[in-house]
């Protein structure tokens, strides 16, 4: 019964950090507390019980690599080589965006209630939390401006996919794993490579300047 | 056999970076075109064994799909190596880079048989699509490179997660290799099964630009340049097809194939009204086409929601649609390279100035909206017997309605462009055509033309034998 509570422990405090980022503005911090909730997903294989495998070592081992050190360590490069430090609260307000986060959850548990799991579940909680994550990163996605804080959104909608694929540990194989960490990785370079042909061009990184597109 | 050519096409892309020159390139990449075809014509046959436990092969769908892609990405590549050339001093090192790996990541898509793994293909052709539309560096490409690659990320993580639901759904089977995910299909969870199919159409919807997830391909296509809007239109679509294709295979195998059909035939109807209310009036040649485009892929979807022979009709569409779509985009290159605008009102009397340019333009004109003998009538005909076989006569009204609209559309900007006086005295008159931009032009050209004449007989019977997969 250990396990389980550590385990939900750590699912509460990835959704709380995610509600942090709805009222964040400055951009490191935004960058230092997706960071800090990676390294809690980091640890949440581990919290599942049962024997510590090749397979695990492998998905926790990248995820510190890729989403602890490099993605972070990368977009906090960019912050330093923008002028602007914070992003506008975007379309909607801080109090509007926590308010729908709010939604947002009871939303997800509402969801989960209706879909009913055949095999093991591990905790009541996980799949509550992964749409949770899952939503709040759609939402981070689309009501900011800025694009670190859009790419930051991108990929906390991956944190709560990440928590999905744990329930399908024993069923998918581990190349398949392998290739959804290569893309975002791949994913992020190409979009910081983007960002800073943005900052080149504008000498800014706010995308909502990107309408001359609009019809 | 898969293995190699999929070795084959990544080596090449790694030694285009590598080699010092553009000619050097060209070569490289016309020739890996070339073995890339010669193979995928001995597929047809002899079907390849699988390859990494079941992981890779070819089924007819895939095979299907991959013939399309192979022929266009032939004649996209000996077109790019003159349409860079045009390009005083620029180096096409990580143009074609990256047209090897976005044709890697398009073989992958045609021959996963896990879905997974499909997924990951997916993933990667929106990644090596983004630099080739950045070619221009223009700030209007940048723009529209960030709104591809955030809307396809988003799309593309969707769908990451309905095939995630799709395993847990599938958690009894405890494998996602698609002939034994068929083959115990009764073993599925219901309730997942549906989540996790709502999530694939949405995610792989937005791949394929259906309405209402289309909002990156006006600006992308409007962007990219010519031979590599006609690899996105004439063949990541198709990818994202294939994607529709395995998604009604697990419905069908599972008996929800009621469930689907619903959501097929709305955001069918749904893409080609709004495509085509959206090209009245259009002020930008390539938006025109993107938004053909989305009315395109409206209709195969059309065509695979209405079941019976419409799944023949969207099959055959999908091969006639990659042509012509390919044709239209190399014209849209050649009028950009010569008039270097992308406005309608600013590009007249291509006929006069280029003769060739202007004979495919009208061409591709016929053949895009769907006039006989071009294939693309033929297809679009079939779906519309489809829907009046299935007594869905409203269907089929708004079909023909907006059929004509996107026709009358059409009509009145490209015949203005074609006809008439060019504005820059300079081009009164013919300018010189090299023909390494008309010959792919008139080989696809030649492919439409010919699936409209004559349907070859053996892709006729992969064609029936493929939708039989279906039910039909």
């Amino acid at each position: 019964m250990m396990t389980s509570i550590w385990l939900d422990m750590a699912l509460a405090v990835i959704v709380i950090l995610a509600i942090c980022l709805l009222g964040t503005s400055r951009l490191g911090s935004i960058v230092a507390l997706f960071a800090f909730q990676s390294s809690i997903l980091a640890a949440v294989p581990f919290l599942l019980g049962g024997e510590i495998g090749i397979h695990k070592l492998v998905i926790t081992i990248g995820t510190l690599l890729v989403k602890v050190i490099f993605i972070p360590y990368m977009l906090l490069w960019a912050v330093r080589h923008v002028s602007i430090r914070r992003d506008s609260p975007g379309i909607l307000g801080v109090s509007t965006s926590l308010l729908l986060g709010g939604l947002l959850i009871a939303l997800s548990f509402f969801l989960s209630s209706k879909l009913v799991l055949s095999g093991k579940t591990f905790s009541g909680l996980l799949i509550p939390s992964a749409f949770s994550t899952l939503f709040i990163g759609f939402l981070l996605l689309i009501s900011r401006t800025k694009a670190i804080t859009q790419v930051v959104g991108y990929l906390v909608m991956e944190n709560g996919i990440f928590l999905f694929a744990l329930l399908l540990f024993e069923t998918t194989p581990l190349l398949v794993e392998l290739g959804i960490f290569l893309d975002i990785f791949v994913g992020v370079f190409v979009m910081g490579i983007i960002m800073n042909h943005i900052q080149n061009e504008f000498d800014h990184m706010d995308t909502s300047q990107l309408k001359s597109l609009k019809e | 056999m898969i293995l190699l050519v999929l070795g084959l096409l990544l080596a090449g892309g790694g030694v285009e970076l590598i080699l010092p020159k553009n000619g050097l390139r060209n070569i490289l990449l016309i020739s890996i075109a070339l073995i890339h075809l010669i193979c995928v014509a001995s597929f047809w046959f002899h079907l390849p064994l699988d390859a990494i436990s079941g992981f890779l092969g070819l089924d007819l769908f895939g095979l299907i799909i991959l013939s399309i892609l192979s022929l266009l990405f032939f004649a996209v590549s000996v077109y790019s190596a003159g349409y860079v050339g045009n390009e005083k001093g620029r180096s096409n090192r990580i143009f074609t880079a990256c047209l090897l790996f976005l044709f890697f990541s398009m073989t992958l898509v045609t021959v996963s048989q896990h879905l997974g793994l499909f997924w990951v293909a997916v993933a990667f052709t929106t990644l090596m699509s983004a630099p080739l539309i950045n070619f221009h560096h223009r700030p209007q490409a940048l723009e529209a490179t960030w709104k591809y690659l955030v809307i396809g990320s988003v799309g593309i993580a969707l769908a990451l997660l309905g095939t995630f639901f799709l395993a847990i759904s599938a958690i009894q089977i405890k494998s996602l290799v698609l002939s034994e995910v068929l083959s115990h299909a009764d073993l599925l969870s219901i309730p997942w099964l549906k989540v996790g199919v709502i999530f694939l159409v949405v995610g792989y919807g937005t791949k394929m630009g259906l309405v209402p997830m289309h909002g990156w391909k006006p600006a992308t296509y409007g962007e990219a340049p010519g031979p590599v809007g006609a690899l996105l239109a004439g063949g990541v679509t198709n990818c994202a097809f294939l994607a529709f294709l395995r998604i009604s295979q697990v419905c069908h195998a599972a008996n929800q194939t009621e469930f689907l059909r619903p959501i097929l035939l709305a955001l069918g109807i749904l893409s080609i009204a709004w495509a085509s209310l959206s090209m009245l009036g259009q002020v930008d040649f390539n938006r025109l086409l993107a938004y053909s485009s989305i009315e395109h892929m409206g209709i195969l979807i059309l065509g695979l929601g209405l079941g019976g022979i419409g799944i023949y009709g969207s099959l055959f569409h999908a091969v006639n649609n990659a042509f012509s779509k390919g044709l239209i985009f190399l014209v849209s290159g050649n009028l950009f390279q010569q008039y270097h605008t992308k406005r309608i009102r600013d590009i007249q009397g291509v006929l006069r100035a280029l003769p060739f340019t202007g004979g495919f333009l009208i061409v591709s004109f016929l053949a895009v909206t769907g006039i006989p003998p071009f294939g693309t009538f033929f297809s679009e005909f079939i779906i519309l017997k489809a829907a009046l076989n299935d007594h869905n006569y409203g269907i089929a009204f708004c079909y023909l309605l907006f059929l004509s609209v996107v026709f009358i559309a059409m009509a009145s900007i490209i015949l203005r462009m074609a006809k008439g006086l060019p504005e820059d005295a300079t081009m009164e008159n013919p300018q010189k055509e090299p023909l390494i931009t008309t010959i792919p032009a008139l080989f696809l050209a030649a492919i439409a033309l010919l699936l409209g004449l004559c349907v070859p007989p053996f892709l006729d019977h992969v064609l029936r034998q493929s939708s039989a997969l279906l039910g039909s």
